[in-house]
């Protein structure tokens, strides 16, 4: 105790005590107390986070392990099939739960999974499941399965299939020999295999119906319902179940771990689709494991040095990574295929961009060249104008010839004609930058501000060329960068002159109809203020002067246009109808998921070169198949 | 009563005055992130609303707020609305009582973000992780920056003027900086360490000596990234402390008295210490908050990432719920070095003693 007391006392302190024992003893004891604790701590969480289930331990075989990432950017919470927004691979992936077709957006053509086979009829969409489609618990897949899964769209408003529902009637199972199969399902070993999807004849859309068909993936009614019933039939209740143990599905992996850091599947060796579907093989791959990364560096990075096997994200100038087998969809510009359009949405109940000529104008001075070589590294074909891709399988819908004469190409002298045609005046200071645009009163129109959410880097650089063109010409345009959770709001509430958003983005058999839907449709018009998820800019108001019906009427024709010329013909129409109204600003072409992969460890996989499969991810709707094909690389 | 007994007064008085803190923050805690315009169901819908019609998509909306009790409900479970039929938010106040009504029941709540997961379920897989790169770099940075400052102040000469530039080097340099570098040419270049991830990705989180070593193998950069610099900062702080200790007259007067060499520099290093053991309460206390730069540069498992995604999508239980185990710890940590201080420095007891 003297020692702790004297040490600032001018006396000095006795001699003999080893210098050793000085040290303030609270903070010697805390040391060594702290660290142990931060370790015990470690431990206890480290433990706690352990596989759900069994597993040998000693992790994951490189040679039987496939690393892709992407998909999952937060801490996984749960895989209930029947949350709008389950983890990865819950969502919108083939490994754990099927739908009952895959679309293979190369060839347009619908590839058989669940179903064997499909039909389209002129009042109904008939399905047929293959018979060998089992459970993990060794039922059969059954048409009741199907039809259950849809009817859930009736019963829950807010489930991910409920809008089908405005273009169905019923959905019904059928027996083998042409019978209406009963309702509820029967016991013994017989069961119904053909479901019937009768259409809306009021509202008649077999494209979004075939939508609905690769993208719904089939929940077992058997294990679903009773755990549903156990909760009162609340499908609140029912969203607290994670699902990440004793899960019942009919696909070929099956959930094996998850933490904050990845998420790992493992092969069901006993999926009904390796005999029915894959010749009796295996998939190659034995675990499939989706890391989770905190920053968009360290794909690119993991890539190169071959911890990662695929990824979706954007890796800026990958020619560069090409010496370290990292490759992507082609081998050159512009490195993947294109299904998707960032654009510019445009509010048309914002002055001054209620002026088709004022749109127009932007049109004409935006440098499309710069945003593909700048914002996007190359990753995109030349824009065209219109709404239509001229390449793959919407090609045959686009017309040169109209966007040549209706379009607007980049060409500032042509902005500034269509400015003055809308008696716009821009004022230039002495320095030759703009200070506002006039109308033709001489009034000074307000600034058009173009939102984008802060942060995502590529939309800023696109938003900032778009900017610098069209002030270069005399509109007065400025960036606003928002938080994201604002920029959600106002897209909806139509709270902005000019937002970016990449409208109907997945590939889909209703490609382009979709796209043209989301941006022109008239359904559910709400003023400013209130929510659109549709339609954000409120284009073509039926109730306003200027409404333009033969939009609508070609939006609800085409889905049921039969004869290819007719239905070409209409989407010439419609898109010309965009060029000539631009009621939104289509930017630059890009994927709608990127797709690179590393050839350090697995050789065989889709490329360009070797189109065997679309470019998608293994898991990744039809890519799944791709963990049958691949090899390893033997070191 | 307590007259006589004047320490624990002081423990009891400061006690209240950290109690009072410690309310007045957790209620800005709740309020500042709902004072905002936006709401974690805005973000949610923006994925959520993909391929619904405008309809659909707002009784999802609905449900959503419902589900995370931000707009009224009638006793029947159905959302009440006003004349436009608009449903109607719930208020703050009656949200902040229900917030107080479950914390006192050591409820968190549930995140939305993360929904249908716990918040305290996700404190728990993340500190761990947090403590275990945050704890070893503050304790042992801490304590040898104080050494080498020591040091440096006393022997001056080669090891002063080689030390102290290299110190106000490693400390001026931005973490995120340090981090960066480091990755670039340990993790890149020359791959000595691995560029990214707590632990091998071929592994699961499992007591076994295969996943120890792993793990210790990815903490070396995360850890060096903030340790030199917490070395590198302490150790030009507790130099000038003792540069300024040096020329007291308690020292001179040892130095008089032929003490020790030892001897003084420990009389110098622990009066030194005073104001860089209340500086070591802070860092100890805000640790929790987690190492978000280090955890971003190098994918590194923690606290920080989920309070930075909380905020990013106005997750308010996750929000309320790191920022509450925030304000528990830096208030305790400051609490224990009040106490602590009075003890050992004198001055501040005999201050203390007079109630003054």
């Amino acid at each position: 105790m003297t020692e702790t007391r004297s040490f600032d006392l001018p006396t000095p302190p006795p001699e003999g005590i080893p210098s050793s024992t000085c040290a303030p003893p609270s903070v010697r004891r805390t040391l060594p107390t702290a660290l142990a604790l931060s370790v015990m701590l470690g431990l206890l969480g480290l433990a706690d986070c352990r596989p759900n289930q069994d597993d040998s331990g000693g992790g994951f075989p490189r040679a039987e392990t496939f690393y892709v990432a992407g998909w999952q950017w937060g801490e996984p919470a749960s895989f209930n099939p029947l949350l709008s927004n389950p983890d990865w691979p819950v969502s919108s992936m083939n490994l754990i739960y099927e739908p009952l077709l895959n679309y293979n957006s190369i060839s347009g053509k619908m590839e058989p999974l669940l179903a064997e086979s499909y039909e389209t009829h002129d009042d109904n969409v008939e399905v047929t499941l293959n018979p060998a489609a089992r459970w993990s618990d060794g039922k059969p897949v059954t048409a009741w399965d199907v039809t259950y899964t849809f009817e859930l769209g009736q019963r829950f408003k807010s489930l991910n299939i409920a809008p089908i529902w405005q273009y169905l009637t019923t959905v019904r199972a059928y027996n083998d020999d042409g019978s209406e199969a009963s309702k509820e399902p029967t016991l013994g070993d017989k069961y119904p295999r053909r479901v019937v999807f009768a259409l809306n004849l009021e509202k008649k859309n077999p494209l979004v119906v075939l939508d609905a068909l690769q993208g719904q993936r089939i929940v077992p009614r058997h294990s679903i319902e009773p755990l549903l019933q156990q909760r009162g039939g609340s499908l609140d209740e029912f969203d607290k179940l994670k699902f990440d143990k004793d899960v019942v599905s009919s696909g070929p992996y099956k959930l094996f771990s998850y933490s904050s850091e990845k998420i790992a599947v493992v092969r069901d060796d006993n999926y009904w689709g390796n005999a029915a579907l894959h010749g009796g093989k295996k998939p190659v791959v034995k675990y499939v494991v989706h890391p989770i990364y905190k920053s968009n560096d360290h794909f690119s990075i993991a890539l190169q040095q071959g911890r990662l096997d695929a990824s979706c994200t954007f890796v800026p100038r990958i020619w560069l990574k090409a010496k370290k087998g990292v490759r992507s969809w082609l081998d050159k510009e512009p490195f993947f295929l294109s299904s998707s359009m960032p654009m510019l949405l445009i509010n048309h109940k914002h002055q001054p961009l209620d002026d088709v000529h004022m749109r127009r104008a932007m049109g004409f001075a935006i440098n499309y060249k710069d945003i593909r070589e700048l914002a996007v590294s190359g990753y995109s074909e030349p824009l065209k104008p219109g709404l239509i891709l001229p390449f793959g399988l919407e090609q045959k819908f686009f017309s040169e010839e109209d966007t040549k004469k209706y379009g607007t190409w980049f060409d500032p002298a042509q902005a500034k004609a269509e400015l003055k045609a809308g008696g716009f005046t821009p004022v230039f200071g002495p320095d030759g930058e703009l200070i506002e645009t006039r109308d033709k009163d001489g009034k000074k129109v307000p600034t058009v501000y173009v939102k984008s959410p802060t942060g995502w880097s590529d939309w800023e650089s696109i938003v900032r060329i778009a900017v610098r063109s069209m002030r270069s010409v005399g509109i007065d345009a400025r960036e606003r960068f928002v938080d994201a959770s604002l920029f959600w709001n106002a897209l909806f509430e139509g709270d902005f002159d000019l937002i970016m958003n990449t409208p109907s983005a997945a590939p889909s058999p209703s490609k382009p109809w979709s796209r043209f839907e989301t941006l022109m449709t008239t359904q559910d018009f709400a003023p400013l203020g209130e929510k659109m998820y549709k339609n954000m800019g409120r284009f073509n108001d039926p109730k306003a002067p200027g409404y333009v019906p033969r939009i609508d009427e070609l939006l609800a024709q085409i889905p049921s246009i039969k004869d290819d010329a007719a239905r070409t013909a209409a989407y010439h129409e419609l898109n010309v109808l965009f060029l000539q109204l631009q009621p939104d600003l289509p930017l630059v072409y890009r994927p709608y998921a990127f797709y690179e992969f590393s050839s350090k460890h697995w050789s065989n996989m889709p490329s360009a070169a070797n189109p065997y499969l679309p470019p998608l991810t293994p898991g990744d709707r039809l890519g799944t198949n791709m963990l049958w094909a691949i090899k390893p690389v033997l070191n | 009563m307590l007259k006589n007994y004047p320490t624990l007064k002081h423990i009891l008085g400061r006690a209240g005055w950290y109690f009072v803190t410690f309310l007045v923050a957790v209620t800005i805690n709740f309020f500042l992130p709902r004072l905002g315009d936006a709401n974690p169901v805005d973000a949610m819908m923006a994925k959520a609303s993909a391929g619904l019609d405008s309809a659909s998509a707002r009784e999802k909306e609905e449900a959503y707020l419902k589900e995370f009790g931000l707009v009224q409900v009638d006793d029947a479970g159905h959302v009440k609305r006003n004349e436009q039929g608009k449903p109607l938010r719930t208020s703050l106040f009656s949200q902040f009582a229900n917030y107080l009504g479950m914390s006192l029941r050591g409820d968190l709540g549930g995140s939305i973000l993360q929904h249908p997961k716990r918040v305290s379920e996700i404190i728990k897989t993340a500190l761990p992780w947090t403590l275990a790169l945050q704890l070893p770099t503050i304790v042992f940075g801490w304590l040898i920056g104080n050494v080498l400052g020591a040091l440096a102040a006393y022997k001056r000469g080669v090891f002063d003027k080689v030390m102290y530039p290299l110190a106000l080097l490693t400390s001026a340099i931005p973490a995120f900086c340090f981090g960066i570098l480091l990755v670039y040419f340990f993790g890149i270049r020359l791959e000595w360490f691995p560029a990214a991830g707590g632990y091998d990705d071929g592994l699961t989180p499992e007591l076994t000596r295969q996943f120890i070593a792993s793990a210790s193998y990815y903490y070396i950069l995360p850890f060096l990234s903030v340790f030199l610099i917490v070395v590198g900062g302490q150790a030009i702080g507790m130099r000038s402390m003792c540069i300024y200790e040096l020329g007291t007259d308690y020292v001179k007067y040892a130095k008089l008295l032929g003490v020790k060499e030892n001897k003084i520099l420990f009389y110098m290093f622990r009066n030194a210490m005073l104001p860089q053991l209340t500086g070591l309460a802070l860092a100890l206390g805000t640790m929790v908050g987690g190492a978000l730069i280090t955890e971003m540069i190098f994918s590194y498992p923690g606290l920080g990432m989920a309070i930075l995604t909380a905020i990013e999508g106005n997750d308010y239980p996750l929000i309320t719920g790191c920022t509450l185990l925030v304000t528990v710890t830096v208030l305790i940590a400051n609490f224990g070095v009040d106490i602590l201080v009075g003890f050992l420095d004198p001055r501040i007891k005999a201050a203390q003693q007079t109630g003054k």
